[in-house]
């Protein structure tokens, strides 16, 4: 055996250089990520011709700004779901670290020190998830559908049930605009979105989630610290739901108890539609981005084209299934299923 | 033991009988032109080591699989069966190793199982009935001291009792010919007896069963016949009398194995000076006792025995993946406590598993699977720097000589022994003074597996990593090994060098005197 197979042979090269390159672009068409950029594109031209008001700057950070929520948790789902995990309790988690800012606001506390603690209760949230799932060995779906309960009860509890008004000083990140009308929660959305993507497939940890979530006994028999990475997983996501609670409650200026129900399915979308496999291993921030945006551009689609609200919900549902089977379809997992078919034919 | 041998077992008729019998997977030959015959009547004893064809031959006489090649017969007809449950109604029936019995359901509900699968969804069932029904069929099996109470749960039962409730469903369904594939490996003696008692009364009745068992001495109070295989292919076949057990031990090890064995031992160092690389003293934990030993630098040790005997759950403690309960182990000469797999890799030990599906990033490139073992020292600050990554991917698959088209291909597109090579080479990136390998070259071709010989020799002889592999493969052990230890029930019995005679080695991890040669 020799190396040689690596190497291209020079007297076959510019051939070479051109299958490599219409491989690039065969590669390119299957990726999660092109495939939804297209159907956004599409989507967005067809309202575009029939409301030409869709595709101008404002619209358009309109859109991202209801989406922002959302996909901020998204790039936390989807390390959590590239770990083989998943994270039912992310809705709670947002209001229970927006209660906890704006309560103690109210108690006196200066803004930015009632934020970091906000973000400390979420990260903490995340932190006793991660340590019933990795000692406790506790699936996460269960420990999750627990927390989702609990951090709802302690924020009623907090607030009695009451709003809790946000500091004014922080009605920016929800409500400001820079250079020319960006939203600063959008601003900060994509910025999540870009460090995600970089500490996905740059960084050690990211790469530990992807060993954890393919193969947990590889991973800890070639010494992967595989508590430590769920656990670290887990306090992300729920650092992220709570930077979500402080973007959404300072975009209404009041911290509600009941803010953020039932965007754990939402999220779950975003992150599936963007490639995240439920089986571990494979998902894309950069996908769970394109995922969140194409849930918002859906929504604002319906209202704009003057379309049933119930056909909207129907077909929100269409595309989270077809982007599931779209994945299986690229990852040739449906090979079978045209065996199937042609041996159906040939009867 | 009382033995009833029928005056002649020739006279039996034939129950079931292979001819030409052929199954390949991938390059390896499991059976090769395998002819034999199983009579009405007799208990055949079918012997051979780990990996002869055994089990092979068992599945494709059953319907689990298809053969290539080759004719089954069941008396006079010529048979195929398509899955096990036409194998079950002609009369062919395999009780298992491990008994598939659904554990929250009682004795009764498990020896009517198949009723479930035979009614349709929404019909009822009733339970009383089966347990009634269950009396009856014990009764008149005359098995009903053999079983606990049919209305017992089988979660209760003993590993013996779920063994007999197995062998009472196979009885059920009026066999001609019963396989029973290791049925005492989980039995004390005086359960086999129990068993044998059993197995005696199915001769009497004219049921041809056949018996794998690792246990020889076992085999032989019972068989009436035996037969051995080796790689896949028939050796002899014979009265007990003719393949005494210490024939038996040769024919199943094999003797032309021996002259590529000595040839291979011509360059072998043996030991070196200092303190030993790794080294156990009497160290116990879960599936292991009393066990010790010494890996030299630049020495391999090889460890045979039979699959259970407790070799990867040795191996499992050695990495801090289980806890070891007594004993000590010195890494270069110092005590050390290895807590975990992590552990044992920052102390310089690396360790390949068993299975390679257990072992592969499967949604992952070959780059990935090459370097995930030492991310850590692919950029600062915990960064993975990609340019180092692919350039240490590359550096691994030319020294390793990984066919592959780039380091960015998936994982699952290169050949099985291409990915034992990605994981050979991504535990050596860590630099091991200690490397350890649980079945180095199961289901790889020939021309990897010398491959993979040559670069584990190199790394020992050459660089002085103290290498302990662990294998099933007689040929491998005496090939690759300076000194051969072998285990059996969860102890060292035998530690040796290399002599490239497989006749010591196989009678010690069958626990069988020293066959006289």
């Amino acid at each position: 055996m020799t190396t040689t197979s690596t190497h291209t042979a020079p007297e076959t090269a510019p051939t070479m250089e051109r299958s490599a390159w219409r491989a690039f672009l065969a590669s390119l068409a299957k990726r999660q990520e092109v495939g939804l950029l297209a159907l956004i594109v599409v989507l967005a031209l067809i309202v575009n011709s029939v409301n030409d008001r869709f595709l101008t700057p404002s619209n358009v950070y309109n859109l991202l700004q209801t989406v922002a929520v959302i996909g901020i948790i998204a790039v936390g789902q989807t390390f959590v779901l590239i770990a083989k995990e998943i994270d039912l309790s992310v809705g709670s988690v947002l209001a229970l670290s927006a209660v906890t800012t704006g309560a103690l606001f109210g108690g006196g506390l200066t803004p930015w020190v009632a934020v970091l603690a906000g973000l400390a209760v979420g990260a903490s949230c995340g932190l006793v998830v991660g340590a019933a799932v990795v000692f406790g060995k506790v699936s996460s779906f269960i420990v999750t559908l627990g927390m989702l309960s609990i951090a709802r009860g302690m924020t009623l509890l907090v607030t009695g049930g009451l709003p809790q008004r946000m500091p004014a000083e922080l009605s920016f990140i929800g409500q400001g605009r820079i250079l020319g009308g960006l939203p600063i929660s959008v601003l900060v959305f994509v910025i999540l979105v870009i460090v995600g993507q970089w500490v996905l497939t740059r960084t050690v940890f990211g790469l530990r989630v992807t060993s954890v979530g393919d193969n947990a006994t590889a991973a800890k028999l070639g010494g992967i610290p595989v508590a430590r990475t769920r656990l670290l997983t887990f306090m992300l996501i729920g650092l992220l739901a709570g930077v979500a609670g402080i973007v959404f409650s300072t975009q209404v200026g009041v911290a509600e108890a009941q803010a953020g129900t039932g965007y754990e399915l939402d999220v779950i979308a975003a992150a599936v539609i963007g490639g995240a496999s439920l089986s571990g291993g494979r998902g894309s921030i950069v996908g769970a981005f394109l995922g969140a945006t194409l849930l918002g551009l859906l929504r604002n689609s319906f209202i704009l084209l003057g379309l049933s609200a119930f056909l909207q919900q129907l077909s929100i549902g269409l595309v989270i299934v077809l982007a599931a089977l779209f994945d299986q379809w690229r990852q040739g997992n449906l090979g079978s299923m045209k065996h199937w078919l042609q041996a159906r034919r040939r009867k | 033991m009382p033995q009833s041998i029928p005056q002649s077992v020739e006279l039996m008729p034939v129950a079931l009988s292979v001819a030409g019998m052929s199954k390949t997977f991938g390059a390896i030959h499991a059976l090769a032109d395998v002819s034999l015959s199983f009579r009405s009547g007799v208990v055949t004893g079918l012997l051979g080591e780990n990996g002869a064809g055994k089990s092979t031959l068992i599945r494709v006489c059953s319907g689990e699989m298809q053969p290539d090649s080759g004719v089954l017969r069941l008396g006079a007809d010529t048979v195929a069966f398509r899955n096990p449950l036409e194998a079950m109604r002609a009369g062919v029936v395999v009780v298992h190793q491990e008994p598939q019995l659904v554990s929250e359901l009682t004795v009764a509900d498990n020896l009517f199982l198949y009723r479930l699968g035979e009614k349709a969804a929404f019909e009822t069932i009733s339970r009383r009935d089966h347990v009634r029904r269950a009396r009856e069929l014990l009764e008149r099996l005359a098995m009903t001291e053999y079983v606990p109470d049919p209305a017992a749960r089988c979660r209760t039962l003993s590993a013996a009792e779920r063994q007999m409730v197995d062998i009472v469903r196979a009885l059920s369904m009026n066999p001609r010919v019963l396989f029973l594939d290791e049925p005492n490996s989980s039995l004390t003696h005086h359960e086999t007896e129990r068993l044998f008692r059993v197995v005696d009364k199915m001769r009497q009745d004219g049921v041809g069963v056949v018996l794998v068992s690792h246990r020889l001495a076992e085999v032989y109070e019972i068989a009436d016949h035996v037969a051995v295989l080796r790689d896949g292919r028939y050796v002899a076949d014979g009265s007990p009398q003719e393949i005494d057990q210490s024939r038996a031990v040769r024919l199943m090890a094999g003797e032309q194995k021996t002259a590529a064995a000595a040839a291979a031992a011509v360059d072998r160092l043996v030991g070196r000076d200092g303190p030993p690389s790794l080294e156990l003293k009497n160290c116990s934990g879960p599936g292991f006792h009393d066990v010790s030993f010494a890996v030299r630098p630049g020495e391999i040790v090889g460890m045979a025995g039979l699959v259970g005997a407790g070799r990867t759950e040795i191996a499992a403690s050695v990495i801090g993946s289980t806890r070891m309960t007594a004993g000590s182990v010195r890494l270069d000469g110092r005590p050390v406590r290895v807590r975990s797999p992590r552990d044992a890799q920052r102390r310089g030990i690396s360790y390949v598993a068993e299975e390679r599906r257990s072992e592969l990033f499967g949604t992952q490139s070959v780059g990935f699977n090459l370097t995930v073992r030492v991310l850590e020292r692919l950029g600062p600050l915990g960064l993975v720097l990609h340019r180092r990554q692919d350039a240490l991917a590359k550096r691994l698959t030319a020294r390793y000589t990984v066919k592959t088209t780039s380091v960015t291909a998936p994982i699952t597109a290169l050949s099985g022994g291409n990915q034992q090579k990605v994981i050979l080479a991504r535990a050596l990136a860590t630099e091991p003074k200690v490397l350890i390998l649980d079945e180095p070259t199961r289901g790889v071709d020939v021309g990897t597996k010398a491959e993979i010989y040559k670069t584990l020799r190199d790394l020992a002889h050459r660089e002085g990593v103290a290498v302990w592999f662990i294998s099933s493969e007689m040929e491998e052990i005496l090939e690759l090994a300076d000194r051969i230890l072998v285990v059996r029930h969860g102890q060292i019995v035998r530690d040796a060098p290399n002599t490239a005679d497989p006749n010591p080695v196989v009678a010690a991890a069958m626990g069988v005197a020293e066959g006289r040669s």
